[in-house]
């Protein structure tokens, strides 16, 4: 019963994780008032990118390390997500127009766009793209020495892929600059009220930009994950599939706080996997559903709870015009 | 050109009116007409089987829809390989074979048929499961161009001469894989990565189990759905999930290697499915239950250069070469392997049925008696086995 509880729960970890990176990236983007609807093109942008870095890495390093490719990929992978925030970003900050429909507009393009080079990648390769195993193995999961073989935490803890952690750190890196610092007060401030914040002296657009653009990034290191990690390094059409979508529902479900988005990619992921360990003698269609119920019943009540602090940013989706003050 | 048409327009409708009134007039003149028509039919299909079809192998048009590309490593790399192969055998151009990758067994799937058959084909092969309703749709317009579709089995019952099915036997070749999969186990206990809960499936792993137990009695088997061809995502989950409850080797029935990959990864050993799965998994692969498309694409082509009718319900079978079993990896099969096998394999082309009895469900209900088989794509090409017998419990 024991090893079943943690052989789930390591499958958790690894099917959240992508969720978790797109939910940290959309968190940071919607606490600066942008609803980018997008996640799911630039997850599917990211995942591309750290494919086609990576496989330009292992060509032209004479001697390529795995641990290098990760970090080539995680680069590649940001600067694509990073590139179609910024689409996002030039359409609704400056030219102010409807974030709902940009944002969707994203996704398509995102998602045309990585199938479009999936496949021109997969010609020039001569078949399909694929990654090599010293790649791969940069993937694989970490073994530390000691900690590692610690029974149960070790598995628990010490045993998944280098992006877990860098999912992890960076959850807690965005809680700490949101609530400790003066730059996530003032990005707080954009989100909630942009013409207060700019009365206050705040760079709104300056702001807007670089937490929308960043949070890009991050979704696409999410996306980069399911290719890399989840697809061993091989294109598959499509892969991405809804888990961006997931992530927007994670947002509303983790609260708008990064540390509450751990334990919703953890729940999420569990609630993915969970038909094949927990048999509850249910059709598997039903599991399928319970993501998307558990959201719904947060929204819910939090929308009758009406807590304050548990709100959305109240500039939420509107674009800030500066000469409407 | 605009005269030309109403030219033939104007022909149409005076033949019409000319038939109108034949009918109506005395049953002599009509039996002439019948007559004359008849006539004129045997004249043309004289002249077809002089010239054949019209088509030739230099023009011949070739139209394909598959459920995902060549990147999935497995079914559809694996049915494009015998494209390939159809291709050189036959001298036939690139420009003379359109793919459609990545078509949803959706409505997409029609637009897709249509486009190929607009584009020309002379014959369009539709690849996965659920593209069969919407090629039907397409078919019934277009009476000239020849449609096969791989693992379906509407053809006869369409009331379409130009729709055809094709399968093969590969429940042998499972049976084969199952061997040596069944003599690997320390464990006792295989997992199997099942696409759908569909006939086709079934029908795989129960020649798989059945291929293990007969060289290891007490081996027990677990299948978990995915719920889609092609989904490497959830296809390492469901292997994840059946090594984690002690599997230690995976046989699959999904598209990708992502099966294979997982097994490698937990140090335990797979069967592959579709193609040659090694390179994906080298310290993990036993062998893999494959295929040879090549082997009926040739002949549905050839059918048609030549004007010949396409079987409806085409089965390629072990012998044929239709299916087979890829290379042992010696690295990691058990001993004795590479001669259970050979000495089933003769078994098999000796006439031996696979699902033969006796067979149980887990409640002890005789489905198949002592001394009788099933007779599995008996009829119609694809597999129809759909029970669940004793020693094979469905994850979840």
């Amino acid at each position: 019963m024991g090893n079943i509880i943690m052989n789930l729960i390591v499958a958790a970890v690894l099917a959240g994780t992508p969720l978790l990176f797109g939910t940290l990236g959309e968190i940071l983007t919607e606490k600066s008032g942008n609803l980018n609807l997008g996640v799911e093109g630039m997850m599917f942008m990211g995942s591309i990118a750290g494919l086609a870095g990576a496989m330009k890495y292992e060509a032209v390093a004479a001697n390529p390390s795995g641990s290098v490719a990760v970090l080539v990929a995680i680069i590649c992978a940001f600067g694509c997500g990073v590139l179609g925030a910024l689409i996002y970003s030039i359409i609704t900050v400056t030219l102010r127009a409807n974030q709902n429909v940009t944002g969707l507009a994203l996704t398509i393009f995102g998602t045309g766009f990585a199938n479009f080079f999936g496949e021109v990648l997969g010609n020039n390769a001569g078949g399909y793209a694929a990654v090599g195993d010293v790649v791969k193995a940069g993937f694989s999961n970490v073994n530390i020495p000691v900690l590692s073989s610690i029974p149960v935490i070790g598995r628990l803890v010490f045993s998944y892929n280098s992006l877990v952690y860098v999912g992890i750190i960076t959850a807690i890196i965005i809680a700490v600059l949101l609530n400790k610092t003066r730059i996530g007060l003032n990005l707080r401030a954009v989100g909630e009220n942009p013409s207060t914040a700019d009365a206050a002296g705040i760079n709104v657009t300056k702001y807007k930009y670089l937490a929308t653009c960043i949070g890009g990034g991050i979704c696409g290191i999410g996306g980069m994950y399911v290719s890399m990690v989840t697809c061993s390094g091989i294109w598959v059409h499509n892969c991405v599939s809804g888990k961006g979508w997931i992530a927007v529902a994670l947002v509303i479900f983790a609260i708008w706080r990064p540390k509450r988005a751990l334990l919703g990619g953890l729940i999420f992921g569990l609630l993915s996997i969970m038909r094949l360990y927990i048999p509850l003698k249910i059709p598997m269609q039903i599991y399928d559903i319970f993501p998307y119920i558990a959201t719904i019943i947060v929204l819910i009540a939090i929308s009758l709870r009406r807590k304050r602090e548990n709100q959305p940013p109240a500039s939420l989706g509107l674009a800030y015009f500066r000469e409407e003050r | 050109m605009k005269k030309r048409l109403f030219a033939v327009l104007l022909a149409g409708a005076m033949a019409f009116s000319l038939a109108a009134c034949g009918s109506k007039e005395e049953e002599k003149a009509a039996e002439a007409v019948k007559e004359a028509v008849e006539e004129v039919k045997e004249d043309a299909e004289a002249d077809t089987e002089e010239e054949g079809s019209g088509v030739t192998l230099d023009n011949i048009k070739i139209g394909f829809v598959h459920v995902s590309d060549p990147s999935d490593m497995g079914y559809t790399y694996n049915h494009d390989k015998g494209t390939q192969k159809m291709k050189e055998d036959l001298g036939l151009r690139d420009d003379q074979i359109i793919n459609k990758y990545n078509t949803p067994e959706g409505a997409e799937c029609e637009t897709a048929v249509r486009e190929l058959a607009e584009a020309g084909c002379n014959i369009i092969f539709c690849t996965s499961f659920g593209h069969e309703d919407y090629m039907l749709l397409v078919a019934e317009d277009y009476p000239d161009i020849q449609f096969c579709h791989a693992t379906g089995y509407q053809a006869a019952s369409s009331g379409l001469d130009n729709v055809h099915n094709y399968f093969g036997r590969i429940y042998q070749a499972r049976y084969l894989s199952g061997i040596a999969a069944g003599l690997r186990t320390e464990t006792n206990k295989l997992g199997y990565v099942a696409a759908m809960p569909f006939a086709e499936c079934i029908s795989g792993y129960t020649a798989f189990y059945l291929g293990a137990k007969s060289v290891n009695p007490d081996v027990t088997m677990m299948v978990g759905y995915t719920n889609s061809w092609n989904d490497p995502t959830v296809e390492a989950q469901v292997a994840q999930s059946l090594i984690d409850q002690g599997c230690d080797v995976i046989g699959q029935h999904a598209d990708s290697t992502a099966t294979q990959t997982t097994a490698e990864a937990n140090g335990v050993w797979g069967v592959g499915y579709n193609s040659d799965m090694i390179a994906a998994a080298p310290n993990a692969v036993l062998t893999s239950a494959i295929w040879d498309w090549s082997i009926y694409l040739e002949y549905a082509v050839n059918c048609v250069v030549n004007g010949e009718p396409i079987a409806v319900d085409w089965c390629g079978s072990y012998e044929e070469g239709m299916v087979g079993l890829s290379p042992l990896n010696e690295n990691t099969i058990a001993e004795g392997t590479q001669e259970a096998i050979d000495a089933a394999s003769q078994q098999l082309l000796d006439g031996y049925e696979v699902f033969s009895g006796p067979l149980y469900d887990a409640d002890g209900n005789v489905l198949v008696e002592e001394g009788d088989f099933y007779p599995e794509s008996g009829e119609a090409s694809a597999p129809s086995w759909d029970k669940i017998i004793d020693g094979i419990t469905i994850l979840g």
